[in-house]
């Protein structure tokens, strides 16, 4: 390897990425593979799934009421606060919705998977597995990758169910708007395809790739030392991030 | 291919290996035989590749030239296919254990059964439970290995490289951290599985008077190479200068015992002497 082009941090993130999607095809070619270890997915999707349930459920919730209290005052201005529910859902389901919690699943479920695959390589178990004639990528890669996919966009749906019901909460039971318009308004507006599939799965679905994708293969390649581990954690947050945002902008731009 | 046309008594065959990690040339043309059906021990310093040596016969690594034929297979050659289909028939025990730290004990030793079988579950017991006995471990069945001790930690390992009954097993260090019970038990565990099911076993270790006890030969490497090899028992006094320094156990000698470096003097800062 050119030791000037390691040193260069735009090259290096470049060939990361090239990297990374060399990865995919790998991990996307173990899947068939892995159908034997379907249990595995199951799993995995316990743990990334379920366990990441209270936090996007809270932070749905107060995302929701937040929303649904800064729209109220700046609804009120122009004596429109009968659009507060409208308003709310669009923002969850077109935005907030699938961003926020693929930026919750990244820092929840994405490091935890990171870390994990990365301690695994440290002490051996991916090289024991590979002995065992056990392919790693189809055993511990793809069911990771796969319950990623799967729970994001259940997720998603959770932290949209739970934003609304926020923004009700707050705008409805607190601030008196009427029940019947917050919903009724609501309903006429948000559109099936354009805003639910659009918005939250297909946001969602590409976020989970992304996230997941991005985990597994900072695991798969930290160093295997502490010090590496602890970088492939960090790095798996900061790129998910940066991806999430920069997907979003692509995703809204296309699909909207 | 003549690695292929290996004679049936050898089960591994290593010809002119050449390897190069970091500038370093770890191997330098070494050629090995290993005998099918006996146990044949490689000792040599740390550090000159006896770890890598294994994995380059089980195919998790592979050199810069030569070649490698186990049981007439040459490994480099294989698809990952064929090579997952030898390594089935081969067990092999990590200097750190390496067991899956998701599981407990028992579905560690069970793990290889159930990837590759369908066994039904009384009999998974019954296999493992006689493995787990063999090593005697079967009352810590239920630990995690976080529970274990590194020398239990290591015959639990040595529970599961066994459970296929291979027709090759490769210790790497089995004996750092066992007391001598347990070091009585696994030399016996050795010499049992050679004598009863003909198991060919490769043996990386330090212990002299252990190895002395299952070994039918030693091989001792150094610098790329294999430099002596010979009888557990006579390999001391060969009068070959490696062997002297090696079982002496002496700093000066053939055998390097600094990782090559530069000069020692300018490292620290002194002036060159003058000539
Ligand atoms: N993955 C690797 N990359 C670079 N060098 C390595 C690697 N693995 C081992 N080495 C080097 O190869 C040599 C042999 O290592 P090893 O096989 O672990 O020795 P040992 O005989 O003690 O088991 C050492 O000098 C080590 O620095
Ligand atoms: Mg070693």
């Amino acid at each position: 390897m050119n030791a000037r082009v390691d040193d260069n941090v735009v090259s290096r993130s470049l060939a990361q990425i090239g990297e990374c999607g060399l990865f995919l095809l790998k991990v996307l070619a173990a899947i068939p593979r892995s159908g034997r270890y379907a249990r595995e997915t199951v799993r995995q999707l316990w743990f990334v799934g379920a366990m990441s349930l209270t936090i996007i459920m809270t932070c749905g919730l107060f995302v929701g009421m937040v929303l649904g209290l800064q729209l109220y005052h700046v609804l009120s201005i122009f004596g429109g606060t009968a659009a507060t529910g409208t308003v709310v859902a669009l923002s969850i389901y077109r935005e907030l919705g699938p961003v926020v919690t693929a930026l919750l699943f990244a820092g929840r479920a994405g490091t935890a998977v990171t870390a994990e695959i990365g301690l695994m390589r440290a002490t051996d178990q991916i090289a024991a597995m590979e002995l065992m004639a056990v392919d790693p990528l189809a055993y511990v890669a793809a069911p990771r990758f796969l319950a990623g996919l799967i729970a994001m966009p259940l997720l998603c749906c959770v932290f949209c169910a739970l934003g609304i019901f926020g923004g009700h909460l707050v705008g409805v039971s607190w601030l008196g708007i009427d029940n019947g318009t917050f919903w009724s308004n609501m309903t006429d507006t948000v559109e099936v395809w354009q805003d639910i599939v659009n918005g939250v799965i297909w946001k969602s679905l590409a976020f989970g790739a992304v996230v997941a994708l991005i985990a597994v293969f900072q695991g798969y390649t930290a160093p295997p030392t502490s010090e590496g581990v602890a970088y492939a954690t960090t790095r798996t947050v900061v790129a998910s991030s940066i991806a999430i945002l920069a997907l979003d902008f692509v995703l809204t731009a296309f699909l909207m | 291919m003549n690695a292929a046309a290996s004679p049936d008594d050898t089960l591994i065959r290593i010809r002119g290996l050449t390897t190069v990690l970091n500038g370093k040339k770890v191997f330098d043309a070494l050629d090995l035989d290993i005998p099918r059906g006996k146990i044949t021990a490689i000792m040599g310093p740390s550090g000159t590749g006896k770890t890598t040596l294994l994995k380059h016969i089980t195919g998790q690594m592979h050199g810069d030239a030569g070649q490698i034929a186990v049981d007439g297979k040459n490994v480099p050659e294989l698809s990952r296919e064929a090579l997952y289909g030898l390594r089935e028939k081969i067990g092999y025990l990590f200097q750190n254990s390496a067991l899956l730290t998701d599981f407990d004990v028992f579905e560690n030793v069970a793990f290889p059964l159930r990837q590759h079988t369908r066994l039904p579950e009384v009999l998974i017991r019954n296999i493992v439970l006689t493995k787990l006995q063999a090593v005697g471990l079967r009352g810590a069945a239920r630990l995690m290995p976080s529970e274990l001790s590194g020398g239990m930690a290591r015959r639990v390992a040595l529970a599961r490289a066994i459970v296929f009954d291979p027709m090759l097993i490769l210790y790497d260090e089995p004996f750092v951290g066992l007391d001598p019970i347990a070091l009585n038990q696994v030399l016996k565990l050795i010499r049992t599985l050679n004598e009863t099911l003909g198991i060919t076993s490769v043996l990386v270790a330090h212990e002299l008077s252990a190895i002395q006890r299952v070994a039918d030969r030693i091989c001792l490497i150094a610098n790329g190479k294999i430099v002596a090899e010979g009888d557990p028992h006579g390999i001391e006094n060969d009068g070959s200068p490696w062997t002297r320094q090696f079982f002496g156990g002496e700093a000066d000698g053939p055998v390097p015992f600094q990782y090559p470096a530069g000069d020692y003097a300018e490292a620290l800062g002194f002036p060159r002497a003058k000539a």
